[in-house]
């Protein structure tokens, strides 16, 4: 009941203290190998400051992530996000997010499929789509709170989950570092 | 000036080197996928182009894969073209795959696939098969469907059984002989207890057998105490490092019914094409017999026999430079 409260008034509050919109542009990978990139349009949905000057922001995002697992698949991820963000007095970032992703991958390589009198077909822009939900776990520092440095960076770890996969579903992870550039002020 | 004057030196050098290798061995570097039935099975063509020979690695499992074998086997590049497959299910394998599929009927309907996939991308070439535990399963299933054989130059068949029956009747045997000489009465007694007859193959307690054999040492290797191999696993291969652990789940029928229905014994004596039985000695999962027993009944192919002495179930991870040479042997024979 408290916490229902809590977000209640982060609602409530927030447009009055609306931070920043921003733009997350960071490295995107399962590995150092299997490279990628991503970028997400930010923006605050509700802001609330602490008396200890801690800053809570629940944030809306729209991201696209593009990595390459060489010979294997070239990967989109498209990202609707919603996140609770945490920045302590010193600038200390602590992030938390959901996203309910849509995959997209192309296999690396040529692809044929076989036709009916034996031989084979190539297929284009081979590969297939998934639903891929999301949770992201990220650590960081805004460099604005103390050095007055309009960036932030964070790293941060996403657990996500792959549907369809096979005969199942996958378990992927990635990682994610890089920055977070605030674009206007309202 | 200076520095590019070196730039352009090295530059060079690098050029002279890359021509240098490419005039001396043709490589191929390809990636290709199958797509059937739900499945994008990929294939990986990686060596030496010249001699014109594709070694094409069946690999085990099922839900194993190829590429991660490639470690070991990549010796084998300087002399044939390798192809890596990795069968639905398996590996880097994806797509939407009905578990129905997963039968070997269909694995065999696969294999036919890559095969002629590999006769259309690479015309003249001859196919070896160099299949491992269940891949030799699926070899025997292809190479005793219709005139399949013709398709194939040789076919080298690694630790995999031809006959459910005879593999669990020799796993138990293997595991018997164990426990009488370690003395373990508890296995001794569950082993005793549960004869495998051609009657009972369906219904007998093969997970327990199979049990006693691993903890009888029938094969303590294991990949992931290299850790040379488990960083290019994890950073080299093209294998996504979590799918190959999702794999297994899929294979509950295959483990319950459909492999207990495997018998090939009776038509390998229509094979005739060269056979490479390739065998660890030391062997708990199919034990040596079974390569000895599959000797006896290809009686029309011209059989050579390699036993690995100090190998278990994948003579490829313990004595690499002798299973290479023996795999480099067999295909520089058959010409």
């Amino acid at each position: 009941m408290k916490c229902k409260f809590l977000w209640f008034v982060l609602f409530c509050t927030g447009p009055q203290f609306l931070y920043a919109q921003s733009l997350r542009l960071g490295y995107f990978g399962e590995t150092v190998s299997h490279y990628g990139l991503r970028v997400a349009y930010e923006k605050p949905v509700a802001v609330s400051v602490s008396a200890r000057h801690a800053k809570r922001m629940l944030y809306g995002s729209l991201g696209v992530a593009g990595y390459q697992h060489p010979q294997n698949h070239i990967g989109l991820i498209v990202s609707p996000e919603i996140g609770f963000r945490r920045t302590g007095k010193k600038g200390a970032l602590f992030e938390l997010s959901l996203s309910p992703a849509y995959f997209r991958y192309f296999l690396d390589g040529k692809t044929y499929e076989a036709t009916t009198d034996g031989d084979f077909d190539r297929v284009r822009f081979a590969g297939g789509n998934a639903f891929m939900p999301t949770l992201s776990l990220g650590v960081g520092h805004d460099l604005s709170v103390r050095r007055k440095v309009p960036l932030a960076w964070y790293v941060r770890l996403d657990l996500m989950q792959q549907r369809p996969y096979n005969t199942s579903n996958l378990i992927r992870f990635a990682l994610e570092a890089g920055t977070l550039i605030p674009l206007k002020k309202q | 000036m200076r520095l590019l004057t070196r730039l352009s030196m090295f530059c060079l050098l690098f050029g002279l080197i890359c021509c240098k290798e490419k005039d001396t061995q043709p490589r191929e570097d390809a990636t290709f996928f199958l797509r059937h039935k739900g499945a994008d099975m990929p294939i990986w063509v990686k060596g030496n182009r010249q001699p014109d020979k594709i070694v094409l690695f069946v690999h085990g499992g099922p839900g194993d894969c190829a590429m991660c074998y490639r470690y070991y086997l990549k010796d084998l590049e300087s002399d044939v073209m390798m192809a890596y497959w990795d069968q639905r299910v398996a590996g880097a394998s994806s797509g939407k795959v009905d578990p129905a599929t997963l039968r070997y009927a269909q694995f065999e309907e696969d294999m036919e696939l890559v095969v002629s996939l590999l006769k259309k991308q690479y015309p003249g070439a001859q196919i070896y098969l160099l299949a491992h535990s269940f891949g030799v399963e699926l070899a025997w299933q292809y190479l005793t469907k219709g005139d399949n054989q013709r398709h194939i130059a040789g076919a080298m068949m690694v630790n995999g059984m031809f006959s459910y029956y005879r593999w669990l009747y020799q796993v138990r045997e293997w595991a018997l002989k164990r426990a009488r000489e370690k003395g373990n009465k508890e296995a001794e007694d569950f082993l005793t207890a549960n004869p495998v007859t051609p009657q009972n193959t369906g219904t007998v307690d093969w997970e327990g057998i199979y049990r006693w054999m691993h903890k009888l040492d029938g094969n303590p290797v294991s990949v992931y105490s290299d850790k040379k191999y488990v960083i290019n696993y994890a950073l080299g291969s093209p294998n996504t490092a979590l799918a190959q652990f999702t794999h297994s789940k899929a294979y509950g029928y295959y483990g319950d019914i459909e492999s207990r229905t495997f018998e090939k014994g009776n038509l390998l004596q229509h094979v005739r094409i060269p056979v490479g039985l390739f065998w660890g000695k030391k062997d708990g999962i199919v034990p040596c017999e079974i390569g000895q027993e599959s000797k006896d009944l290809l009686k029309n192919a011209i059989v050579t026999q390699v036993i690995f002495e100090q190998s278990w179930h994948e003579p490829f991870i313990t004595e690499t430079a002798e299973f290479v040479n023996a795999v480099r042997t067999f295909v520089g024979q058959q010409l």
